[in-house]
């Protein structure tokens, strides 16, 4: 890596991008405040909010305009993400998205294609390669009929009657036990290392919309500890104004704004120089759920007991961010894959 | 948005290539080496050569002794400078020094200096901390008592770096001590070779030089004081507001970390570590590069650096800093009994950069601001949180700039 390399450091959204993330983040703070997100619990899923997502094209909207999209790119998707992640939303918006993009990038035949840009039911993605045919924990399969998994050397659309049985867990999200030997239909989208390769481009696009999803739920959980801590007192003083208090609050804030700018700077050259920094995914992804981890329980604890009650908001990020952030697996794991580009391009 | 290579123009090309010529021969073995010896973070010939260039305030237009660079050449040599490791430290304090001179001093006066600045011979070094503290800025007691056109100094200044290297020292004293402590305060640019000056080397043990600088009786004409008499507390916030990093403009172009120049003393101290990584094996005869403990350790340090990187402002002060602490330590532990052998002791091998990261990054947490300070800012200015109300609390914006000042009156 060259790292005198001259690039510009613009992190500055354009009026479009602006408009993006003001209509979703206008649009998840109404539809979506967190009696909206409670009343989905335990599964997740808000199957009204998501249809009226779909309406505003967010399924469709990173889609190639010859297919019916609006070109949006990474860096577009990564602010929408955010903003759902602000609210907690109980909506499967990543890996729908991702499958749909995944669905175009291999060429699969329209009519497959549409019916899932369509958005009803979801489509879900098996973010694990499957092991033999064994069931596997899915996120979101237990509100979509379509699951996309590779498996082998193949990668494959699975078609069911009914989603696979819902699993609660930890973040509240619609895991699903979701068998593959159960699946009605079959669809082979591509083989051989082109397969591979689209699945490993999707999975990047997930870890990279959930990091900015991490990093929303962390800068409200952030917020949520700032205002309690300008009001609540102790010794007469707002706590706010103990450093014990503030300066955990200060670090949360230096993470998730680094954080959010290496995502910004991840998802920008994902789109547009994706050799170039092939690490960077993963690096934003591992330091979103740390930060995430860390930021979420800064935030409760800062609230003391209450923040420990299920009535607390900062329950709601709390728990997502670990159950969001471990879909994929041991987020170190992707440093141990970044130590090792690193060390085979110096060898 | 945009992170893409820059497109440079063809005479840009040939400024680079100019630049490239330019510090070849000058940024000798030699340049190193005496840094190494003194830790002075100047040197002499390459400071006066880049001001002979224009090149020190590469902007700054040719008849005020600047290139008039545009900001892209601007930022070509920039890169090459820290590339090539150029001792800077003076460099950068009389930077800061000379916008609070060029607005308080007598505009005659200004005149005259703006070009010697430009070409090098003078250089401005930071007199704030004291022996009794340095955080709280304002609580400084070095004495000015005013005697006719003249003021007399007495008292100690401690870590004034570059002070032996400096024509003058940008000196916050006590003027009044009935007043409140930030109302009493007033500001000089103060020659170091006035009679009463005495300054003493302190070495850090990152190799850095920085010194104590006794004044004894010190006297100075009054057309070195910076604003008014009790202002100067104001004066002051124009460079300290500065080093915090509070208010600047963005560029597209520049790195947007404060911590960015420490960071790049953790890129080198992790690209040595991963060579040496691609290569070791261990004494059973097992390869690092296999071991995935060690692959985690350099994801982990990379990914903080990453991060420290694009983390903007007075955030990435802390960012920057804190990920070259534990990064360095971790670097060191990754390559073992290998990476206690001195940098100076080395001969060639690049690991160096890990001993030496270890030893520098302590100093990054504390100098400029202490990461504390700093989260003290961060607290306030960007969260909005309350500060307490202590005996002497300290502002850090000017006046105008936040409620904050109302606030603490
Ligand atoms: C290599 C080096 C070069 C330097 N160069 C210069 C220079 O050129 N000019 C110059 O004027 N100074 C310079 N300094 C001094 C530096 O700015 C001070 O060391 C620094 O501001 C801290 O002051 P102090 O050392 O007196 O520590 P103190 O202020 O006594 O602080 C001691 C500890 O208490 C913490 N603390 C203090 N106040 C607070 C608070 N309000 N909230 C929370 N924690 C607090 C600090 O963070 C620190 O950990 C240099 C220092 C070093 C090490």
């Amino acid at each position: 890596m060259d790292r005198w390399e001259l690039r510009r450091q613009d992190y500055s959204l354009d009026s479009d991008q602006e408009d993006v993330r003001e209509a979703f983040s206008e649009f998840f703070a109404k539809e979506s405040p967190s009696s909206v997100v409670r009343a989905a619990e335990p599964l997740g899923y808000d199957a009204a909010l998501w249809e009226k997502l779909v309406g505003m094209g967010v399924t469709t909207m990173s889609l190639p305009a010859a297919l019916g999209g609006d070109d949006a790119t990474l860096v577009e998707l990564v602010l929408v993400a955010e903003e759902l992640g602000r609210n907690a939303s109980p909506v499967p918006l990543i890996s729908h998205v991702v499958s749909v993009r995944l669905l175009a990038a291999v060429g699969a035949d329209r009519a497959v294609l549409d019916a899932a840009a369509a958005g009803l039911p979801p489509v879900a993605l098996a973010l694990a390669p499957l092991t033999g045919t064994s069931p596997a924990l899915v996120p979101d399969a237990a509100i979509a009929n379509d699951v996309i998994a590779l498996s082998g050397e193949e990668l494959v659309l699975f078609r069911s009657a009914e989603p696979a049985p819902f699993i609660a867990n930890h973040g509240s999200t619609p895991l699903g036990r979701w068998d593959p030997a159960a699946a009605s239909g079959r669809i082979v989208l591509a083989s051989g290392p082109a397969a591979v390769s689209a699945f490993e481009r999707a999975l990047g696009d997930w870890k990279l919309l959930t990091a900015a999803a991490l990093i929303g739920l962390t800068q409200i959980a952030l917020d949520t500890a700032v205002e309690f801590a300008k009001t609540r007192e102790t010794m007469g003083v707002p706590i706010g104004s103990l450093q014990g208090v503030a300066f955990p609050l200060a670090d949360v804030a230096i993470g998730v704004t680094g954080a959010r700018n290496l995502i910004w700077r991840a998802a920008w050259m994902s789109e547009y120089e994706p050799q170039a920094r092939p690490e960077l995914i993963a690096m934003a992804y591992a330091n979103a759920a740390r930060v995430a981890t860390r930021g979420t329980t800064t935030s409760a604890h800062m609230q003391g007991g209450l923040g420990f009650t299920i009535e607390a908001d900062a329950s709601l990020y709390f728990l997502r961010a670990k159950g969001w952030s471990v879909l994929a697996g041991d987020p170190n794991l992707d440093l141990v894959g970044i130590g090792a580009g690193l060390v085979v391009a110096a060898g | 948005m945009d992170f893409s290579v820059l497109q440079l123009t063809a005479e840009q090309e040939q400024f680079a290539k100019e630049v490239q010529a330019f510090l070849d021969d000058i940024v000798t073995d030699e340049v190193h080496e005496r840094e190494l010896e003194t830790g002075d973070g100047f040197s002499a010939t390459v400071h006066l050569a880049l001001g002979e260039r224009g090149w020190l305030y590469p902007t700054w237009p040719v008849e005020h002794g600047g290139a008039g660079l545009d900001a892209v050449s601007a930022r070509i040599l920039d890169l090459e400078l820290h590339r090539r490791q150029v001792p800077d430290i003076t460099a950068g304090t009389t930077a800061l020094v000379w916008s609070a001179v060029e607005r308080y001093l007598d505009s005659a006066e200004v005149d005259t200096m703006r070009l010697d600045v430009a070409r090098g011979h003078v250089r401005f070094c930071l007199g704030y901390t004291e022996p009794d503290g340095g955080s709280d800025i304002a609580a400084a007691k070095v004495r000015a008592v005013r005697d006719g056109d003249e003021w007399v100094l007495n008292g100690s200044k401690i870590f004034t770096t570059g002070a032996q290297s400096c024509q003058y020292t940008f000196l916050i004293t006590r003027t009044d001590p009935t007043l409140p402590k930030h109302k009493g305060m007033t500001m000089f640019l103060v020659p170091l070779d006035a009679p009463g000056v005495e300054i003493q080397g302190i070495r850090a043990f990152s190799g850095e030089r920085t010194n104590i600088v006794y004044y004894s009786d010190a006297r100075i004409s009054d057309k070195f004081r910076l604003g008014a008499v009790n202002a100067g507390w104001a004066v002051l916030h124009g460079p300290l507001d500065a080093e915090h990093s509070i208010g600047g403009e963005e560029s597209g172009l520049d790195d947007i970390s404060v911590g960015r120049s420490f960071l790049r003393v953790l890129e080198r101290a992790l690209d040595a570590a991963v060579d040496w990584t691609a290569a070791a094996v261990r004494p059973d005869g097992t390869k690092v590069a296999d071991d995935r403990s060690a692959l985690q350790r350099i994801g982990r340090v990379a990914t903080d650096l990453e991060a420290g990187i694009r983390t903007p402002g007075p955030l990435g002060r802390v960012a920057g800093s804190e990920a070259l602490v534990r990064g360095s330590a971790d670097l060191v532990d990754l390559v073992g009994i290998e990476a206690l052998v001195s940098l100076g002791d080395r001969a060639g091998s690049e690991l160096g950069a890990v001993e030496y990261g270890h030893r520098f990054a302590q100093g990054t947490a504390t100098y400029g601001g202490t990461v504390e300070v700093f989260r003290n800012i961060i607290s306030q200015h960007v969260l909005g949180l309350p500060q307490m109300n202590y005996p002497g609390r300290k502002v850090f914006l000017a006046p105008g700039r936040s409620d904050a000042m109302a606030a603490a009156r």
